[in-house]
């Protein structure tokens, strides 16, 4: 693991916004890992706030719900920071804010009905990979200890950190929902220190709530990259490695997110499904930072039109996600997906030339998972792609590490992304 | 809008290769200093005329191949300089020229320029010199010398003849020697700068250092007038040879363990050459030997992955 330069500041302290006013959403019917939702509105409709508009396929994909009131447009393709392009439902807004009644009885509530509600819910994991919630929460092995994973190890994003920092009673309580239907023997919240604030509070939270989490403690993990993947944090806290090609479950664990935790609470006990996250924007090509609840499906475009954000300078690069695992887009026509924590706008586009390598195995220390990506990169430099399986190139995980210390300025992870493309089909 | 596209990650470190070859020169200034204190103007001739050498013929080369890199990375400069430190002050200055020049032409260049050589190439242009001028390469001068006295370096003196130097003027370097290996206090607070400043990786000097200390133990106590453990660690060019030759990261093991594999090589090879060849030093050729097998260490070593 390395460390990288942070750049949480000032965004890390500023209070979360709200922007509840897109005049169009552009609901991508891929938003999470697996199969895409299957539309069940069409063009005309009028829907209400937090209806469904596309129903899960099959087991691994997930519910999308109207993260507004108007009108269905269309559906028909539409820009996907992933896929590039993907069918979207286009949804013409007509604002008449829903109220939530709470629901009652939720402590009654057994397993199933808990995760029937999360499976109605469309929630999906809102760390970045957007795996369907239900589907995790329903492991096939038991598990023993429950992570709540509040590392935030991706420059910039602070979402997390402002989540825990304003609203962690509703985490807490999301985690507890997630106790109540794993059942583990231990729930570990996890924090990086360089979130002071957060971890300040979630002291103070667990002295102060013992009988809900009784089991529960705090684990404080110097800051390292990328030690928010679940892998790395596993073995971070409990020195458990789960094996190449298998799961968190096979050793015991479960991770979640905190933005999780706290979708589960809304879901749970103000009925309210993932229609909205957080999400933070940030880069030196903006004016100032913000922490913005959004709707599923602005554009952000249209942040910008509202005036919501300001670009100091013409940005040269534009990420969605995180700057070491993010996406680098091309306009500003993209929509938020539920799994975008971040969108930066940066002034330096960060492309040195490539030069030699030199063998100096900086990227080989910096690998979480112990590979050697220069060997990947020279093999993929002379079109070789047979030993490439053997090095265990699919163990990788690209979280960019290798390419971030390399002093060569080699983009390693774009050869690795190549390499495990023609692996496979060799 | 015109924006760039590119694959992940978008932040990167400020490290480059220039900034590592200027980073080792830094280290060596102590060594630098200690040669222009000991062998005056001598010192300051051979060191221009070998680091201009190697960057004008990595210059001329780099053209021929119609590379559009360029010798500003510094790696030819050091690569002159670090020859520089390892020839007898006396040597002719045609026979420093050419060294320097084989060094990048044929060890470096040859094998495909930066990153590709097998050898280190300031070792392999004084490998080259040692066969095309072995008497020049042999004989020392004393330091401060004015004119040229002849002076047999600590170890051939402890070698042929038996007489120990001692260990106060090996460490302030005050012999007849290398241009940059006679004075061990430079040497080791360049080393540390550089194992500080995480340049260097510190498996191979370490695991160099504890080898050739452990078989200088074994043998002094077998053998006391093999030399004692004080002066192997002091003379020659073992110091310089394990932070500044041994650490090059282009021809030394990529792996941790290989790193030490690489250490506990050379300090074993060298300790052999030094009792048992007819040479009184052996720190370059026990380097070169294992530069040679650095690829099937590699292969040898490779980590396990995460989680088996």
């Amino acid at each position: 693991m390395i460390s990288v330069a942070e750049h949480k500041k000032p965004q890390y302290r500023l209070a979360s916004e709200k922007f509840f006013t897109p005049r169009k959403l552009y609901l991508a019917l891929s938003q999470h890992t697996g199969k895409p939702s299957r539309p069940c509105v069409k063009a005309g409709d009028m829907v209400p706030e937090a209806a469904i508009l596309a129903e899960r396929d099959g087991l691994i994909s997930s519910h999308l719900h109207a993260p507004s009131s108007g009108k269905v447009l269309a559906i028909e393709e539409w820009y996907h920071p992933t896929l590039k392009r993907a069918p979207s439902i286009i949804l013409e807004c007509t604002p008449e804010p829903k109220i939530y009644t709470p629901r009652n009885g939720v402590e009654k509530f057994n397993k199933k009905e808990l995760l029937d509600i999360i499976a109605a819910s469309g929630i999906v994991g809102l760390g970045g990979a957007a795996f369907p919630t239900h589907v995790k929460l329903a492991p096939p092995e038991a598990v023993d200890t429950l992570i709540i994973n509040g590392c935030e190890c991706e420059p910039y994003l602070t979402t997390d950190c402002r989540l825990m920092v304003e609203q962690l009673e509703q985490i807490c309580r999301g985690a507890e929902i997630i106790s109540r239907i794993i059942e583990p023997k231990k729930v570990i919240f996890t924090l990086e220190d360089n979130k002071p604030e957060a971890i300040k509070k979630m002291q103070h939270m667990l002295r102060t709530r013992t009988n809900a989490l009784p089991s529960a403690k705090l684990v404080v993990l110097r800051t390292a990259y990328p030690q928010g993947g679940e892998k790395q944090l596993i073995y971070a806290t409990l020195k458990r490695k789960v094996p190449p090609g298998k799961l968190p479950f096979n050793v015991g664990c479960l991770v979640q997110n905190v933005a999780t935790c706290f979708a589960l609470y809304e879901t749970i006990y103000l009925n309210k499904p993932l229609i909205e996250r957080l999400v933070t924007f940030a880069g030196d090509a903006l004016n100032t930072p913000k922490n913005i609840w959004i709707k599923i499906g602005t554009t952000l475009k249209e942040l910008f039109d509202q005036k919501v954000l300001f670009f100091k300078e013409e940005p040269q690069k534009i990420i969605c996600g995180g700057p070491m695992m993010g996406i680098s887009l091309n306009h500003l026509d993209y929509p938020i997906l539920k799994g975008a924590g971040g969108f930066l706008f940066l002034r330096s586009t960060h492309s040195d030339e490539e030069s030699a390598c030199i063998r100096c195995a900086r990227c080989v220390d910096a690998c979480p998972m112990n590979l050697l990506p220069l060997e990947y990169a020279k093999r993929v430099k002379h079109d070789d792609y047979t030993t490439l399986e053997e090095l265990n190139i699919k163990d990788c995980i690209e979280c960019g590490a290798c390419a971030h210390e390399c002093p060569a300025k080699i983009p390693l992870v774009q050869y690795i992304k190549i390499g495990k493309k023609y692996a496979s089909n060799s | 809008m015109q924006v760039t596209v590119s694959t992940s990650p978008h932040l990167k470190s400020n490290i480059k290769t220039a900034i590592i070859m200027r980073q080792v020169m830094i280290a060596l200034i102590p060594v630098v200093i200690a040669a222009v204190v000991f062998f005056k103007y001598r010192a300051i001739w051979l060191m221009l005329n070998c680091v201009l050498s190697a960057v004008i013929s990595e210059k001329i080369i780099l053209r021929i191949r119609a590379k559009s890199t360029s010798t500003k990375d510094g790696s030819a400069a050091l690569s002159g300089l670090l020859l520089a430190l390892i020839l007898p002050p006396s040597i002719e200055w045609y026979a420093a020229t050419l060294g320097s020049v084989f060094a990048i032409v044929v060890a470096k260049q040859l094998f495909g320029g930066l990153g590709s050589n097998i050898f280190n190439p300031a070792l392999i242009g004084r490998a080259f010199l040692m066969a095309a001028y072995p008497k020049m390469l042999t004989t020392f001068v004393e330091p401060f010398a004015v004119d040229t006295v002849s002076g047999a370096t600590p170890l051939a003196l402890q070698k042929f003849s038996h007489i120990t130097t001692s260990s106060v003027k090996l460490f302030w370097g005050n012999v007849p020697g290398s241009l940059g290996e006679t004075c061990a206090i430079a040497i080791i607070i360049g080393g540390v700068y550089l194992l500080i400043k995480k340049i260097a990786d510190w498996r191979i000097p370490l695991s160099l250092l504890v080898t050739t200390t452990c078989i200088t133990i074994v043998f002094h106590w077998y053998k006391p007038q093999s030399g004692s453990i004080l002066f192997h660690f002091l003379s020659g060019g073992l110091l310089l040879g394990a932070f500044f030759m041994a650490t090059d990261p282009v021809t030394t093991p990529v792996t941790k363990s290989g790193r030490y594999i690489f250490g506990v090589g050379c300090g074993i090879l060298m300790m052999i050459i030094r009792y048992f060849s007819g040479l009184p030093e052996g720190m370059m050729y026990s380097i070169l030997f294992m530069n040679s097998l650095t690829p099937l260490i590699n292969r040898y070593t490779r980590p396990k992955r995460f989680g088996t």
